[in-house]
This record gives structure tokens, sequence and C-alpha cells, in this order.
């Protein structure tokens, strides 16, 4: 071994340099790390291979930042959600229903978008009026950013409708008379899959603002409980009790049920959205089923519901800039093509999609669009999170079976919507 | 080590004594402080939120209430229409779960071919999860496409499809045969246990002085499994009580409230209105309630203890 001088003399220089660079080197890793944004979303299907290719295309377009998402059940997502912010554990931002944003916001839990928005360059694209989809009043701040609504459109089954002679039903009236002249009970088959089981709340607003009711008037006050709505709720209540047009499982039936209901022949007609459009028409075949608007009392005064999931930012997020650079991406056009046309699919927030001919000449698509010019969506008081996630169904159930009146479910309703 | 060992010994009795009760104390530190965090302190808590008018999902405004909430859930009608709801589900699915325990472990307790493999599969409701059970019930009670609704239509007892769970009157006795269906296997096997644990001789005493098969059942198994039956009830009595899984998919207590129990009311006072107060005040009427069947299971696992 050779000892020279030389070599001695350099090798504690050697050690030290050594000594810096394995001091140093954690603290370049560090620098260049990319930062986590943890993103809780829930999925209609969960094993739509959608949702993974997009995290993969945005974390490899955007070396900085790194999504890592959580899937959660929309049953339990709530709950999920509450909790973890209530521990201050939430993620940095996550899919949202516009159910819950008066809730959320009145407790301070959501960072204002507007500020963010005002900056973003594809502000412009995203169809005026779904702004106020995310904001308390039309002209409060924004807290939600939109992304994939749905309005409540009228699945029929046009065979059966060709064969009764039946056109498909524009008005309450035609509604109910073509419900009642499909329903057979001797033979299992009823004309409307009524849903008073979970989720129901959804297509019952619907019909109710097609009849001309109003969750709260121009002023923000709350009306659900007005003379106009108890008689409209009290038609919706009679397809059941009454018109007896609804299967006897009704009051508990929920998704799975109705849509069950409809793909196996045994309603006519069921209100859903172009998330089930696929769904349907592999079952039944194109040429079986039909789409119309919401029925309406009056056909000038259309009306129909939409509900948003969007998406929002938590406002304890250390991470905020990276998570709305995320957020903004989901609303891009080609993200947001890519997953309105999967099976998740919803309607895109974009004009500039909307207008496009692969939206345009999908029947189901085009109709819900058409809704949406008039659709109506929940208002965002604090209480129409309890509301559609539990006292509805009760008050709907207990409604359906005679225990309560319509005058009552609606009295407690407003209750529910006004108490702050 | 040698060294403090012979210490030990040279020190004084009373002394020694002391430095025994603090290493005992010592020892016992962390399996008493695991106690404290997961059991006193979460207990605590709730006691402090059901006195407290808080919201879950703003936890840092609290207003102190006193019995408020205890006084609200009183008034409101649905509670106590919970509460009759509650002590049915549980006596009715504790006591046929006992009764087809006991059935299901005096066959499992004979000898015949096969007996390793179906005690099993007897097994298997008990293994399977709550939500498994839940929407396999719920499919099997489904008015159009239900195995029942199937089989009566072709007995010729049924003509139009009938919504079990949609009826208030069949709503409540069919999550409850969902509940006996799944908690039965473990009577079976907890019984099953106290069974083999009966000597054979008894028997043979019981055969020789001519008694049939049901005095044998009469003046041996029973009283001899006795202690068995008391504290599988009790254990059962307290799990089923607060057991709301099955409800909460089958039928989110509805239709209305007619399956609505205590448990679902708290959670849902909780989780859906997010007065987290009101839950709590809930839940703690059923856990005092419920204290009281603690305290009876201990005086049996007493009485069990000194009788052995």
């Amino acid at each position: 071994m050779i000892r020279s001088p030389w070599v001695r003399g350099i090798r504690p220089a050697v050690l030290c340099l050594a000594l810096c660079v394995l001091l140093i080197a954690p603290a370049f890793s560090q620098a260049q790390a990319p930062t986590t944004v943890s993103y809780w979303l829930w999925l209609d299907d969960p094993t739509d291979p959608m949702f993974p290719a997009l995290i993969k295309e945005f974390n490899d377009s955007h070396p900085g930042i790194r999504v890592v998402p959580q899937v959660i059940p929309l049953d339990q997502f709530h709950d999920k959600l509450v909790t973890a912010i209530s521990a201050g554990s939430g993620p940095d931002a996550s899919r949202f229903k516009d159910w819950w944003l008066g809730e959320f916001v009145q407790a301070g839990a959501l960072e204002p978008l507007s500020p963010y928005v005002a900056r973003w360059s594809g502000r412009n694209d995203v169809i005026a009026n779904l702004w106020n989809t995310g904001r308390i009043s039309p002209t409060g701040l924004i807290y939600m950013m939109p992304h994939q609504f749905i309005t409540f459109y009228l699945y029929y089954r046009k065979d059966w409708f060709q064969q009764a002679g039946l056109q498909p039903p524009r008005t309450f009236d035609e509604f109910v008379a073509a419900a009642k002249r499909l329903t057979d009970p001797a033979h299992n088959r009823y004309g409307f899959g009524l849903r008073g089981g979970g989720g129901g709340q959804d297509q019952w607003l619907a019909f109710m603002v097609a009849g001309g009711a109003r969750i709260v008037d121009a002023l923000g006050h709350v009306v659900v409980n007005s003379p106009k709505a108890v008689a409209v709720n009290q038609w919706y209540i009679d397809l059941y009790r009454t018109q007896k047009v609804a299967p006897p499982s009704a009051p508990s039936d929920a998704y799975a049920q109705v849509l069950g209901a409809f793909e196996g022949g045994i309603t006519a007609m069921f209100a859903h959205h172009v998330g089930s459009s696929v769904l349907v028409t592999d079952k039944l075949g194109a040429t079986a089923v039909g789409v119309v608007p919401i029925p309406v009392a009056d056909p000038k005064a259309p009306a129909t519901m939409a509900t948003m999931a969007g998406n929002m930012m938590l406002r304890g997020s250390k991470n905020k800039a990276a998570a709305w650079t995320f957020v903004s991406w989901l609303t891009e056009r080609q993200a947001m093509d890519e997953w309105s046309r999967s099976r998740q699919g919803q309607l895109p927030v974009l004009t500039s999609l909307a207008a496009s001919p692969s939206y345009q000449n999908n029947v189901f698509f085009k109709t819900s669009f058409d809704e949406a010019k008039y659709a109506i969506t929940w208002p965002g008081l604090p209480g129409v999170g309890y509301v559609s996630a539990q006292l509805w169904q009760q008050l709907m159930q207990q409604a359906l079976l005679g225990q309560i009146s319509s005058q009552q479910m609606l009295d407690r309703i407003a209750t529910a919507l006004a108490s702050k | 080590m040698a060294n403090d060992a012979r210490g030990a010994l040279l020190r004084p009795p009373a002394s020694r004594a002391r430095s025994d009760r603090a290493l005992a104390y010592l020892l016992l530190a962390p399996a008493c402080a695991l106690l404290l965090g997961l059991i006193a302190y979460p207990l605590l808590r709730a006691v402090w939120l059901s006195v407290h008018d808080v919201r879950l999902l703003q936890l840092g405004t609290a207003t102190y209430v006193g019995g408020a909430q205890y006084l609200a859930s009183w008034a409101d009608p649905a509670f106590w229409i919970a509460v009759r709801q509650t002590v049915i589900w549980t006596v009715g699915v504790v006591g046929a779960q006992l009764v087809f325990g006991m059935c299901g472990a005096l066959l499992l307790n004979k000898p015949f071919r096969g007996r390793a493999f179906w005690r099993g599969v007897a097994l298997i409701p008990w293994a399977s999860s709550s939500v498994l059970v839940a929407l396999m019930w719920l499919w099997l009670l489904d008015s159009n496409y239900g195995v029942l609704n199937d089989v009566l239509r072709r007995l010729g007892l049924l003509h139009t499809a009938f919504a079990w769970l949609s009826e208030p009157r069949t709503a409540l006795p069919a999550v409850m045969l969902a509940a006996i269906w799944q908690g039965t296997p473990f009577f079976a096997v907890m019984l099953l246990a106290g069974l083999q644990a009966i000597p054979e001789d008894l028997y043979e005493a019981a055969r020789i002085d001519g008694g049939n098969a049901w005095a044998a059942f009469r003046y041996v198994t029973l009283p001899l499994l006795r202690p068995t039956i008391l504290i599988t009830t009790m254990l059962r009595t307290m799990w089923v009580a607060n057991y709301m899984d099955l409800t909460f998919v089958m039928t989110g207590g509805g239709p209305g409230v007619a399956t609505l129990t205590v448990p679902l009311y708290a959670y849902f006072a909780a989780y859906k209105r997010l007065a987290i107060g009101a839950g709590a005040a809930v839940a703690m009427q059923l856990a005092v309630v419920l204290a009281g069947a603690v305290l009876i299971y201990m005086r049996l696992l007493g009485s069990v203890e000194a009788a052995e």
C-alpha cells in the first residue's frame, strides 16, 4: 500500500468532503421531493380504470406534485369526512356534494376558492350559472369547484308505451295517466319506480320543483312547507298511496331496487340521470329505453333538480397551492372529458365540451343539458346535510305509510332547514 | 444483580414489601395507562359531550347545557319508539339465538358422519361480515327477486309481491331474523363446549335410573349447562343491544321509524344531525342500562367461579 505524505495529507480532506455530502444529500433530496396532496373521493364504480389512469396522468405531467387519492364509498363519505375534519386529520382536497356545502361552510372548514378562481385561466369555459352550486348565496364566495353535475330526467319503456299507444309524458296528468295504464299488480308491473329509501330525496325534489314547489324563495326564506309545496308533496305521496302506481316495496326502495325493477321489467318509468344510462341501455337495449325531461305541472314553467359533485379544499390544508393545481386540472377540458366519458360519466361543466357532438348526439346527455337551463339545486343551508342524509327518508317513509301527513312531513323538513 | 438480590434479602421485611409493591405498580403501569387511554378517556369524554351542546364539525365551540340533551331525547317520541324496539330487538334476538343455538349444540354433540365438517359449516354465519349478511338478507327478502317471496308464491301462499322490509309490521321481525341467523352459531359453539364438559356417566346414571331423553336433558344437561347459558346470554344481550350494523344496512331504521333502535338513534343524532352532544346523551343512557347487565354478568361470573 502506498503511504505517501500526499495521500496522508489529503485523507482528512476527503473524509470531510464525504461527511459534507452525507449531511447535505438529504437536504437536496428533500428540496426535490414533490408536494404530496391527499385527495378523497367516491366513485360510483370503484373498479373503473379511468381514475387511476387520470391520477397517473396528473402525477406524470406535474413532477412537483404527487396526488395520493383515497376512494371511500359515497354512503360513508360524509361521516368519514366530518370525523376527519373534526379530528384535524382531513385530506388537502376532496370530492364534495352540494348537499353538504351549508354545514361545512358554517363550520368554517372550507377554503374559499374565489381568489384562486379569479386567477384561473379556465374559468370562462365553466357554464356560468354552475358556479352558484359552490356558493351559499349568488353573490357569496365560491367554496366548491364545479366538476360533474346531473339533472334528473325520466326513463320510460319505449316498447311498453308503443304497445299501449301512449306518448311519453310531458305533464303531471299525462304521467299519472300513463303510470296507471301500465300498472298491473297481478303481473307484478307498476307504472313508476318511486324511491322512498336511501337517496330518494333528489328524485323527490325533481318532482317537487317540477310541480311548482320551492325549498327557499328568492330571499332565501324556507318555503318548503307552503300550501303549494304541501299539495305537490301530497300528489307525490299519492302515487304510492292512492294511485298505487308504485311497487309495494317503494317506501324502502333505494337506487339498487329502483334500477333493478326498471331493468327487470317491473316498472315502466323511473327518474334518474345520465349516470345510469349505460347500465340501462346495456340491459334493455337502446330501442326499449326512452328518456324525457321530468314531467311538469305547468308546461310553461318547467323545472327539475340538479346536483353537483365538485371539489373543495380544506381550510386546514398545508398544501393549498398544489391542491388547487390538481383541483383546477380536474375541471380542465381533457381530464373532464375523460371523466365524463367513463363509467362514472356525468355532465361536464364546460361549455366547450357540452357543445361537442359526442355529448349533443347522445340523447341522455342532450336531455340533461336541455334541462340544465331551468334546473334547481338544493339551497346552501346548513340543514340540507341532515335532511338529505337521514331526515327526508324517515319522514317520506312515514308519509308513504300514512303515519304522518304531507304538511307534518314538510313542517319538520322546514324546521330542520331553518335551524342554524 | 447478585448484589441487588443479596441487598433485598438483607433489607428488613417491611422495606422489601414496599419495594415489591412499587415494582408491582411499575409493571402494572403500562396496562393501566392503556386502560385509561382506551376505556376511561373515551367514557369520560362521552360524559362530557353529553352535557355540552357541541356539533361535530365545531368541536372547539361547546356550551355547557347540563341535562338538557337528556331531557330533549325524552321529549322526542321517536326516542321512546327506539327504546321499545331496542327491548323487542334484544329480547327477541337473544332469546331465539339461545333456543336455536341450544338445538344446534345438541345436534352437533351427537356423533355422526362428517361432524367436524358440519361444526365448521355451522360457524359460517358468525364468521361472515355484518354488511355481507345484511346484503344477503336484503336480497333474500327482496319483494321481486327474493327467494322467500318466490317460495311463498310457488306454494300459493302469496299472489302479489310482498315487501317485507317496506311494511312496518314485518320490517323489524325481518331484520331480527337476519340477526338470529347470524348470531345462533355463537350460542351453539359456546353451549357445545359446555355440553362436552358434562361427564358421560351422569347420563348413564340417568338411564339406569329409568330416565328418558327429556329427563336427561331436564335434570342433567340443563343444570350443568346453566352457568354457560347465563354467561353467554348476558354477553350476547350486551352485544345485541348496541348492535346496529344489520338495521343500518337493511332498513336504515325504516320504513319511517319501524326498525329504529337506540344505538341507531344516537348514530343519526351524532353523524347525520352532527349534534354529537345529543348523540352522546342517548349513548350514555344505553351505556347505563348495559352497565346494569355488566353488573349482573360479573355477579354471575363470581357465583360460577365460587361453585367451581
